[in-house]
């Protein structure tokens, strides 16, 4: 899945949003990774990440969730996913991560060159890079940038453009603070690749017509 | 996804959760899916959370408020009454499910949803070789959706330059033959969400498949998000972005990164 290739914005917001994931492939180190899928899921949630999760049990932002039993919980999958808002966190969780071998694989969806001087920094290279070449097709079925911004951040398209488009209705007529409704769309996001506090700055710059 | 007519009280709050945009109310003011749009992402159900409420009782209270002109608001995020109905899919109505609800296995892959691994295990698997750039060309997103006939379409097109289909991919096992890119018969007028064409080819060969997507684009009613990759050089340098830049297409700020922390690391042979 393209789930986190394609997030829309400039690189002023772009600048809070890191997706950090732990993937593992089959027949390779999917087999037997349930423990190191947990210790992936702690060392994030010791920088404080805004969401977490995983696409099979959910997000913290979900209904019923609880943090620490989703991490009790994880077998042997295809991944997790946590999203941070800086740069000097994520560079402390990839220190952290290098340093636990966990021998799964690390990716960071975010801007390219950034996450490219936090490898040097922590004293990695790089091994694989790829590029959104944006929207082709009918582009004219598409919505007005806020939307776009705001439904890229779950890739797999779970926060439709309608539920948006409401929610900043409900924002501006006082009924949903912006923080409620970017946890709302939160929970939409099976994953946890969602940024909510990315969102929440969003919404409260289109209650204010920005 | 089906709506119990017994339960819906009209409230119409799956209206807007729906990924597609094609819940409405009918005219006797309950809610319908068009299950011909419906692409099975099973969010409504999901994110609506069921309140468990009594519809007949539901139903009297806005009667009531409804002649005082006063409305009957519920929570964004509920279904009051619970009753939104998951159905049994049958083939090939299941594929929807397969490709638009991130919560589902797809058999073919043993990954979740669309999935497709793209750079993400390159470090373990060397699926992207040094010289070899990746393309993932994702029709119906965002928020659009896209019947695997204008999939094919892409597909076929692609397939004219003689890539490497992906075959780890849900799409590519729908093909009836990789060489052509002809997808199965009894899936073209499925819908999904979107629904990834995975391939490789040779770094110099981007151009050529830029200029495909160019030209089969204006034929297909969805959007088409793409994306470029490849194995980095020894000093991080990606080198795809210098073809992509000699095929004239921009190249986004942000993307995706592998650290190259998985293990046991893949080595070129």
């Amino acid at each position: 899945m393209t789930n986190t290739l394609h997030r829309q914005g400039a690189p002023g917001t772009l600048k809070n949003d890191f997706v950090i994931f732990a993937h593992t492939a089959k027949g390779i180190n999917r087999e037997g990774s349930a423990s190191k899928l947990r210790e992936f899921m702690r060392i994030c949630l010791r920088h404080k990440p805004v969401n977490i999760g995983d696409g099979k049990q959910g997000n913290i932002y979900q209904d019923d969730i609880d943090i620490e039993e989703l991490i009790r919980n994880q077998g042997d999958a295809s991944g997790a996913t946590a999203v941070f808002t800086d740069l000097d966190t994520l560079q402390k969780v990839i220190e952290d991560l290098i340093r636990a071998d966990l021998g799964l694989s690390i990716n960071v969806s975010g801007l390219l060159e950034e996450v490219k001087t936090c490898c040097r920094r922590a004293g990695i290279q790089r091994h694989s890079a790829e590029h959104s070449l944006g929207f082709w097709g009918a582009k004219d079925r598409l919505p007005e940038r806020h939307i776009l911004e705001i439904n890229t951040m779950c890739g797999h398209g779970m926060v439709s453009f309608n539920f948006i488009r409401k929610l900043i209705e409900l924002v501006k007529l006082r009924r949903l603070t912006p923080g409620k409704a970017a946890r709302i769309m939160a929970k939409c996001c099976e994953c946890g690749a969602f940024n909510p506090a990315r969102a929440q700055v969003l919404m409260e710059k289109v209650r204010q017509g920005g | 996804m089906e709506i119990d007519k017994e339960k819906c009280v009209g409230c119409g709050n799956c209206h807007p959760v729906c990924t597609m945009g094609v819940i409405y109310l009918d005219a006797d003011g309950k809610s319908v899916v068009n299950q011909e749009e419906c692409v099975e992402c099973s969010t409504c159900y999901r994110v609506l959370r069921n309140e468990g409420s009594l519809p007949s009782f539901l139903r009297a209270i806005r009667k009531v408020l409804a002649a005082f002109r006063l409305g009957y608001v519920a929570e964004v995020d509920v279904c009051p009454t619970g009753a939104l109905t998951p159905p049994k899919l049958q083939w090939p109505r299941s594929l929807r499910a397969m490709f638009s609800d991130p919560s589902t296995v797809h058999p073919g892959t043993g990954v979740l949803g669309r999935g497709t691994d793209e750079i993400k295990s390159n470090d373990v698997t060397g699926r992207l070789r040094e010289g070899e750039a990746g393309f993932v060309v994702e029709l119906g997103r965002p928020g659009i959706g896209a019947r695997f006939r204008d999939i094919e379409k892409v597909a076929m097109a692609l397939a004219r330059l003689q890539p490497h289909f992906e075959r780890e991919n849900p799409v590519t096992q729908l093909m009836e033959d990789v060489g052509t890119g002809k997808v199965r018969k009894d899936v073209l007028d499925e819908k999904v969400l979107s629904a990834i064409i995975e391939l490789k080819t040779t770094l110099d060969r981007i151009p050529e498949f830029l200029r495909a997507l160019e030209k089969i684009q204006a034929e297909v009613d969805t959007v088409i998000s793409v994306g470029v990759a490849s194995r980095c050089l020894a000093d991080g340098t990606a080198p795809h972005e210098e073809w992509v830049t000699k095929a004239g297409c921009k190249l986004s700020s942000n993307g995706k990164t592998n650290l190259g922390l998985g293990r046991p690391l893949f080595k070129e042979p």
